[in-house]
């Protein structure tokens, strides 16, 4: 057993593992530490796929920030973050329900790859998966994407901000009178005042909505 | 000169830029600016940008004129001709070049059809841009006293500088559309500034009255314009003038389509007759749409009756649009296009026709009215009736020179009756009162420049000898007894197969119509000097209208003061005026409120100019000077080269040649009946008679004095049609559009509603679960196994090589060896090789089959071709003749094959 | 077997895939459910580079990875920061209570 097949073996239980504990931990924090499990192992494997710089990346952005913003917020919320699972019939039916459709299909999966040919990866070059050779692809043909990820970003960065800050008790004022009716609400022609168009009148519409 | 040639080229003059941009910037910065920037500089906006497209419309004219008399001193020169009509200029600025478009017609084909925003300049625009701009010019200088105390003062201005642009659009435009946007443009601005003061709400029903009444007229102009395109293939003058004669040809206009379908259920003498084809002239088809379109804009019968309800606008505008300009649009109209009228004798008898029965008519009315503006409204009908006449008739330079004098005189009379208002409203303010001239009476002791000029105008319009009116009205009423209208003898289809007798215009149609002439001038002489008479005469009777005043005479007169009909009139000469007939020339201590006073200069100086035309313009075109020896008519000289068709078609009756001394006399009679009668009638009996009348004749008078109950008839017959025909679709719309279209769509909706709300449950999971369903779905779409097979052929050497698809799971199991059965069982093998020899053809098949065990197969024949040597060099790719079955059964031929082998083979391939 | 072939990276993303499938159908923690989306975004992740490491023509796949961690970084920062105002408004993370649009 090889360095590189044992890196695989390791990166895959730890991803696995992790992305179990992710999902079946009460406690939203081991959730959290799951997760990291999963990642660092996602990285492991980006480094056995020759993605050095997606495996640099992956640990400076998922573990780096998301996890820790994950974590701020469990910390933020406290012992609330953690909520007792499973009231309800129906809930739990659906849940149970879904879970295991999808577990069936998981299981599907695995026998459809699992059963036929295997492909041995191709040779590669060394610069595959360098920082030039992504960062050349990104600058090249991915300029105008690139720049409108960083334009997301800083949207959600902003849009973050606003919706964590705004208060929940602040409403407007509605205005009861619809301006459209206000628009075509003008003088009848004296000749059709006494057959409006229709038994319930634009006027009588507005007489009412402003009543 | 030189350097105004040099820089206005006659092919690119771009001069005209100038005019029309002048007005448009200044209704551009009064209409955004205007309220910010004050009165003053309004009026100095608005004055100076027509001032300055007066100069300039001067100075295109000026270089035409020069233009033209240079080319036909230059053209008498050459020949020895004695009477030799020139060229006409013809100035073109070509603005944008819009579109082009490519159709097909009778006549030359290939056609297209370019639609440029082109405007020219000759003899006939250039005149007209003067009138526009100069009398323009002098209302607004006019306006800006007149509504000086209005509160949207700049909107006005903003209004008539927007319209002077239109109406220069309309008139020098070089084309059709380009003329029917000026003629769209001068019916907003003429339904803007009707309803100019829109919080009064007939105002507003008269601008709407007016505008729609010319939807029906441009409805016409719109047609006119499809059919020239067809017919003509060109909408530019120059074009049309070109292609007119191809108007010269039946159109069957019944019945549509092939036969009526009814008519088979008719008896057969019936059904033939109903299904006998009819044909009439293209040209009259095009000249009547044309005439529909100018009867709306120029007042017609019978779409007369929107211009006396436009005098609710302000009486600047009522001079400006509705006297001078807006409303001879259709003369200009008729005179521009005068070729296609040419063609066709019937049209030209029906719009002389029309003109002459809409000038007796409309006087018939103007007869009995009291508002001085509705008078002179009707008057404008009249005389406009007088323009169609001459036109109609083929005096084009008749019917234009009295456009011409009808604006000076007319714009006199409307701003002189303006100023009377704007006297009057120094003791009324309201509109009906201040105009009715049952209040007045007497004004010239308080206005004596504009009662002169009013006298002026007044002269010109009954035709006082030698005043400009006398020349033009005498000129139309001449042409009208003596000219007829030639065309061709019969209408031929271009195959020959139909044809028609054309209509022939006989003696009798030009007394006829000069009969109707000469009685509406009798009855303008008439009306005109009761109006005078009336307003200007007698004893001021705006004294009894100052609320709380006591008529110091009422105790021993005996009679009060009733406002109605003429009896007033007379009742007032009586108890005032034999009393003491200048007791009231200052307010007494029995006559309270202010009197009327002269207007301010701004309002007198354009009355004063336009007086001056209004008596001497005659002398542009005064063709009766010719018997004294003295030939003056520059005008016709000027605009002659327009209207040379003219002279080929319109003929002089026979035996009408001396008609032109009794015709002079008969004018100046007419004059002297009708403006002697009503002298008469309303000083010498003060009234007397035409009360008797009425009293005589009270259902008649009424009739009259309600303008015919023409409104009324409209208003039941057509607008009342209309109603029902809308009320019928209101049923039609509530009850099948709502009840059936909206109110079911709307219930199968909520249905459908009410079931899918059942999945809202509001959880995620249950929303999440459902887009995992859908995933799957889809997953299991994209798992199915794909069985594209890629055939490697190389028919030379006969090797061929196929390679399936790959995909996740995949496993093969192929039969390319041509015996019955598979080769083997499934394996990993995704490719398969094998060969042919020369003609034979083998079909294969290919299974594949997915982890799941799904599978799908593909069955491909393939044929080696023999290989052709004798088709081209060695080498050469030989032809293929592939067919392949697919997995559905079908067949794919490949294109060059061979059809016998093509057969062959796939016999080969059933088996 | 343990060898470097695509089917077993591929196998490993899609059970990844699964479980962060699974975690968000059956857990009504919205922590949760928002780390079960990380997981599955990191699943295809993972499938992408896969790809990309069998046909290495250029780097598409990779790219593409780059920027689903750029969208999976925007989006949990504006999932946290809703997170936190439902919290607010509700005074729980349970996605259950996030059913005012129910009919």
């Amino acid at each position: 057993m090889s360095a590189g097949i044992l890196l695989f073996v390791v990166c895959s239980l730890m991803c696995v593992g992790g992305a179990l504990i992710t999902i079946l931990a009460r406690n939203p924090i081991r959730g959290a530490m799951g997760l990291l499990g999963t990642i660092i192992g996602i990285a492991g494997l980006f480094l056995r796929l020759n993605a050095q710089f997606l495996a640099a990346m992956q640990i400076l952005v998922y573990a780096g920030a998301v996890v820790i913003l994950f974590v701020f917020v469990i910390m933020l919320l406290g012992p609330s973050a953690g909520i007792s699972e499973g009231q309800g019939a129906r809930s739990r039916f659906s849940r149970l329900f879904s879970g295991a459709a999808l577990a069936v299909f998981g299981a599907f999966a695995l026998v459809f790859i699992g059963r036929g040919a295997r492909h041995d990866f191709t040779v590669i070059t060394p610069a595959h998966g360098s920082v030039e050779a992504v960062g050349g692809r990104l600058f090249n043909e991915g300029l105008v994407p690139f720049e409108l990820a960083t334009a997301l970003l800083i949207v959600a960065v902003i849009g973050a901000l606003a919706v964590a800050r705004s208060k929940p008790n602040a409403k407007k004022k509605v205005e009861l009178e619809n301006p459209t009716l206000r628009m075509f609400h003008g003088p009848l022609h004296p000749r059709d005042a006494e057959r409006p168009l229709s038994g319930d009148t634009l006027s009588e519409r507005v007489q009412k909505e402003s009543v | 000169m030189e350097q105004l040639t040099r820089l206005f080229p006659s092919s690119d003059f771009t001069l005209l830029a100038l005019i029309l941009a002048l007005p448009l910037l200044g209704a551009f910065a009064n209409g955004l600016f205007g309220k910010r920037l004050g009165k003053q500089a309004v009026t100095l906006i608005a004055l100076s940008a027509l001032g300055l497209a007066f100069v300039a419309s001067l100075t295109g004219f000026w270089m035409l004129a020069t233009a033209q008399s240079a080319g036909s001193a230059a053209v008498e020169h050459g020949h020895e001709a004695v009477h030799h009509v020139a060229e006409a200029v013809r100035f073109k600025w070509t603005a944008y070049n819009w579109l082009e478009l490519a159709g097909s017609g009778p006549g030359v084909s290939p056609r297209s059809l370019s639609l440029d925003v082109a405007f020219s300049l000759d003899a006939l625009n250039a005149t007209m841009s003067l009138i526009i701009t100069g009398i323009g010019f002098l209302i607004h200088l006019y306006s800006s006293k007149y509504m000086e105390d209005d509160p949207s003062y700049y909107r006005f201005f903003a209004y008539l500088n927007l319209f002077i642009f239109s109406m220069l659009v309309l008139v020098l435009g070089d084309s059709l559309p380009i003329l029917f946007v000026g003629w769209e443009g001068v019916g907003l601005c003429s339904y803007l500034l009707i309803g100019f003061w829109f919080h009064e709400d007939a105002n507003a029903a008269a601008g709407k009255k007016a505008f729609i009444t010319n939807r029906i007229g441009d409805f016409g102009l719109l047609v006119a314009m499809g059919l020239l395109a067809y017919y003509c293939g060109a909408l530019d003058w120059a074009g049309i003038n070109t292609n007119s004669h191809s108007l010269l040809q039946p159109v069957k206009i019944w019945p549509v389509g092939t036969d009526v379908p009814i008519a088979q259920a008719l008896p057969d003498t019936w059904a033939l007759a109903i299904n006998t084809p009819r044909y009439v002239n293209a040209a009259t088809l095009v000249g009547l749409s044309l005439f529909l379109g100018c009867a709306g804009k120029s007042a017609q019968l019978p779409l007369y009756v929107w211009l006396p309800d436009a005098m609710a606008g302000p009486t600047p505008v009522s001079a400006l649009i509705h006297a001078a300009t807006m409303v001879t649009a259709g003369v200009y109209l008729v005179c521009r296009l005068n070729g296609i009228f040419l063609l066709d004798p019937l049209t030209m008898f029906i719009v002389a026709l029309i003109g002459a029965l809409t000038a007796l008519f409309a006087a018939t009315i103007a007869f009995v009215q009291n508002d001085i503006k509705k008078v002179l409204a009707y008057s404008t009908v009249s005389q406009l009736g007088f323009m169609f006449l001459g036109v109609g008739v083929g005096a084009f330079v008749a019917g234009f020179f009295h456009v011409m004098t009808h604006a000076f005189f007319k714009a006199c009379m409307f701003l002189g009756a303006g100023s009377v208002i704007h006297a009057m409203h120094a003791r009324i303010h309201g509109t009906e009162q201040s105009q009715d001239m049952r209040n007045m009476g007497g004004m010239r002791k308080f206005m004596p420049v504009t009662f002169a000029t009013f006298g002026v105008a007044w002269a010109a319009i009954v035709g006082f000898p030698l005043t400009s009116g006398f020349f033009s009205k005498d000129e139309i009423l001449l042409k009208a007894k003596t000219s007829m209208v030639t065309g061709p003898v019969e209408v031929v289809s271009p195959n020959g197969r139909v044809a028609f007798d054309n209509f022939v215009w006989e003696p009798w149609m030009g007394t006829l119509l000069y009969s109707i002439g000469f009685c509406a001038a009798i009855m303008t002489a008439f009306y005109m000097t009761r109006l005078v008479l009336g307003t200007f005469f007698g004893e001021f009777k705006g004294w009894t209208i100052v609320p709380g005043w006591v008529d110091p005479h009422a105790a021993h007169a005996g009679h009060g003061h009733d406002d109605h009909g003429h009896d007033t009139h007379a009742q007032g000469h009586d108890s005032h005026s034999h009393a003491d007939p200048h007791h009231h020339e200052e307010p007494g201590p029995d006559m309270q409120g202010p009197t009327p006073h002269e207007s301010p200069w701004q309002m007198t100086l354009p009355l004063v100019i336009l007086a001056f035309l209004a008596a001497f313009g005659g002398f542009l075109n005064a063709h009766p000077l010719h018997l004294i020896g003295l030939h003056l008519t520059p005008l016709e000289n000027f605009l002659e080269p327009l209207f040379v068709e003219a002279t080929q078609v319109v003929k002089t009756v026979p035996g009408s040649e001396s008609f032109e001394v009794i015709g002079l006399c008969l004018a100046v009679l007419a004059f002297c009946g009708g403006a002697g009668a009503a002298y008469w009638m309303y000083v010498v009996k003060k009234g007397e008679p035409a009360r008797k009348l009425a009293e005589s004749f009270p259902k008649l008078h009424q009739l009259v004095y309600e303008k015919w109950r023409v409104d009324e008839f409209y208003q039941e017959y057509i607008i009342g049609n209309l109603d029902s025909l809308a009320q019928m679709c209101v049923w039609v719309d509530k009850n099948l559009v709502d009840g059936i279209l909206a109110r079911l769509s709307a219930f199968l909706v909520a249905l459908s509603g009410t079931v899918l709300r059942q999945f809202q449950t509001g959880r995620l999971q249950a929303y999440a679960a459902v887009l995992v369903l859908g995933m799957g779905a889809v997953g299991c779409y994209v798992i199915r196994p794909q069985s594209s097979l890629r055939i490697d052929e190389n028919h030379a050497t006969g090797k061929y090589a196929l390679q399936a698809a790959p995909g996740f799971g995949y496993s093969y199991r192929w039969d390319v060896d041509g015996t019955e059965g598979w080769d083997a069982d499934f394996g990993d093998k995704a490719e398969a090789q094998f060969a042919l020899k020369a003609d034979e053809a083998r079909t294969v098949r290919v299974e594949v089959q997915n982890a799941l065990g799904q599978s799908s197969s593909e069955e491909i024949t393939l044929v080696r071709p023999r290989p052709d040597l004798s088709s081209g060099p060695a080498g050469a790719a030989p032809i293929q003749a592939t067919v392949a079955r697919g997995a559905d059964g079908k067949l794919r031929g490949v294109p060059g094959h061979d059809p016998a082998k093509l057969r062959e083979a796939l016999e080969k391939g059933a088996h | 077997m343990l060898d470097l072939v695509i089917e077993n990276y591929v196998l490993l993303a899609g059970v990844i895939f699964t479980i962060g499938c699974i975690g968000f159908l059956i857990r009504r923690n919205i922590l949760v459910q928002l780390m079960s989306i990380e997981l599955m975004l990191n699943s295809v992740n993972l499938a992408l580079v896969a790809f990309n490491r069998q046909h290495t023509g250029d780097m598409n796949g990779q790219a593409f990875a780059f920027f689903i961690i750029a969208v999976a970084a925007a989006e949990v920062a504006v999932g946290l920061a809703i997170v936190l105002q439902f919290y607010r408004l509700r005074g729980t993370v349970n996605s259950d209570e996030a059913a005012s649009l129910r009919h």
